[in-house]
């Protein structure tokens, strides 16, 4: 499913809207960041089988996150480069090759209407034959990285978030208010046996395949907020990691937090890859979070 | 002017990385929803840069922060707790006048699909069901779900139904359902397991960003049935 994202809508959560925007925003970033756009511009998220992509004029576009092989007029691209696009070529995406979710970002603003301050669509994917305008950005959003220094820091960065994202089968998570009403062999195999995403993932949520947890006693809690990273107990002892389209609000024993630094990381991860769960905390996750935004910038 | 302190204890515990819960004891209490509401709004009005978001829910109070402008998190929540009561003045909540949002709705069985079911299961007749949940007037706990879904509280122990084991795949836009001591409105057609006793004709949520939710928390709801034929000339949404 591919559709429009950006930063997603906040403050409407306590009426039950979700927040939507990127899965991995640090991707989505690197990308819009590569072509000279502010950080949080609107963005293609793209899921394999991507949608091909055909240009009506000339403009600087770039890559970034999964890795589906992306070709133009039949010719290989890379991938965090910014690049140049003709009138008429075509952009297809041929395997996934690593990651899960991939981000388009061309040079200047989608031109698409916002609701409630945000671009991001929850409720469609992008549809058949579709077509969007580029605007130009006016001069306070303009950003020239032509100066060699910048463009060779740049580079380093993009490698250190390559590395976080794709590099690591450790993903962190914060235990959530209902951590203590697991069993200690639950509490245990979460941090000892490997995890993998299931194919059963989506931009609601990820369900994890691993060990079946259990609480200690079978009971129904109250609803209370959820946010993006919550880890839920199902009745069936899965797990399911909550993500961009979650509902703002959930019944199910909410066990823990991934980081935001470490969402990135399980969005990506394909099912075949297993993971590891650990444990970390609030100071942790703010300097970890905030020394990568530096990176993405 | 009398300032009132609260018999509620809050605490704050941090939810992850970007989020602070505050939290009362965990029980479904209507006696909560007014404390709870005016607790968000107290934090609303402080229209705090850190706070992305504030969502109230049956016995917790949980604020989305931004993580870069975010120092202490629990610290930045005491302080809330703290001045909350001590700035709080519940005179004015004694004196506000409870505005009733009125709710027509169809109990035609057409619509209320599940209304011969439960009134073998409860042993009433369809006419005392429709009697008992036009009876109360309702209150928002909390909205969540779907955009606009306000779980609204309590039910009459005497029509309280368990939801459905099995969700349906397709419940209508309007739909009126109950599960357990709650009531609810589906906004639009969506999957759902509660048992649908009728319709009401009234869109519960409009894109339109002036109007959006029809209810929020803390809103008082009365239903009153209607026939088939005012419904039909009522009804704003998509059948």
């Amino acid at each position: 499913m591919d559709t429009l994202q950006d930063k997603g809508r906040y403050g409407f959560q306590h009426i039950g809207i979700p927040p939507c925007g990127y899965l991995d925003y640090l991707s989505a970033q690197l990308a819009n960041v590569i072509v000279g756009n502010p950080k949080e511009a609107p963005i293609f998220e793209l899921h394999f089988p991507a949608s091909s992509f055909i240009f009506n004029e000339a403009h600087t576009i770039c890559i970034s996150g999964a890795n589906f092989v992306p070709v133009l007029n039949d010719k290989s691209i890379a991938l965090n480069t910014p690049i140049q696009v003709c009138k008429n070529d075509t952009l297809d995406f041929m395997q996934p090759l690593l990651g899960k979710t991939s981000y388009l970002s061309i040079k200047g603003n989608i031109d698409s209407s916002a609701w409630l301050n945000s671009k991001s669509n929850f409720t469609s994917q992008l549809k058949n034959n579709v077509q969007f305008n580029i605007i130009a950005w006016d001069a306070d959003n303009k950003k020239n990285s032509n100066n060699p220094t910048e463009q060779e820091s740049q580079q380093c960065n993009i490698n250190e978030i390559q590395k976080h994202i794709f590099n690591s089968n450790e993903i962190r998570f914060i235990p959530g208010p209902q951590w203590n009403d697991l069993t200690n062999e639950s509490s245990s195999n979460i941090l000892k046996q490997p995890f993998n995403t299931s194919l059963n993932s989506n931009r609601m949520g990820y369900t994890l395949k691993g060990p079946s947890l259990q609480l200690i006693e079978q009971k129904s809690y109250l609803s209370s907020a959820v946010t993006r990273g919550t880890m839920q107990l199902l009745p069936s002892g899965e797990v399911i990691v909550l993500m961009a389209n979650h509902q703002t609000i959930g019944g199910y024993a909410n066990i823990g937090q991934i980081i935001l630094v470490d969402l990135p990381k399980l969005v990506q991860h394909k099912s075949d890859t297993p993971f590891r769960f650990s444990i970390s905390n609030v100071e942790t996750a703010h300097s970890e979070y905030k020394q990568m935004q530096k990176c993405s910038s | 002017m009398t300032k009132i302190f609260s018999n509620f204890n809050w605490k704050a515990q941090a939810l992850g990385d970007h989020a602070i819960q505050f939290y009362l004891p965990e029980k479904m209490d209507p006696a909560m929803i007014g404390e709870i509401k005016c607790f968000h709004d107290f934090i609303f009005s402080q229209q705090l840069k850190e706070i992305k978001d504030i969502i109230p829910s049956y016995h917790t109070l949980t604020l989305i922060y931004d993580i870069a402008l975010m120092h202490e998190p629990i610290a930045f929540a005491n302080d809330l707790i703290e001045k909350f009561s001590s700035e709080r003045k519940t005179e004015v909540a004694a004196e506000e006048v409870n505005v009733i949002i009125e709710v027509p709705v169809c109990y035609d069985e057409i619509f209320g699909i599940d209304l011969i079911s439960m009134s073998t299961k409860l042993n009433l007749s369809i006419t005392e069901i429709i009697k008992i949940h036009t009876e109360n007037i309702y209150q928002v706990y909390c909205l969540g779900f779907m955009p606009g879904f306000a779980y609204m509280g309590d039910v009459n122990i005497k029509i309280q139904t368990a939801r459905h084991p099995q969700p349906r795949k397709n419940v209508s836009a309007g739909s009126v359902g109950i599960a357990g001591a709650q009531t609810g409105i589906y906004p639009m057609h969506s999957p759902g397991g509660w048992q649908i006793i009728g319709r009401t004709p009234l869109k519960i949520f409009d894109k339109n960003p002036a109007i959006l939710s029809k209810f929020k928390m803390g809103d008082f709801v009365k239903f009153y049935p209607i026939t088939r034929a005012e419904f039909e000339s009522l009804n704003q949404n998509e059948l």
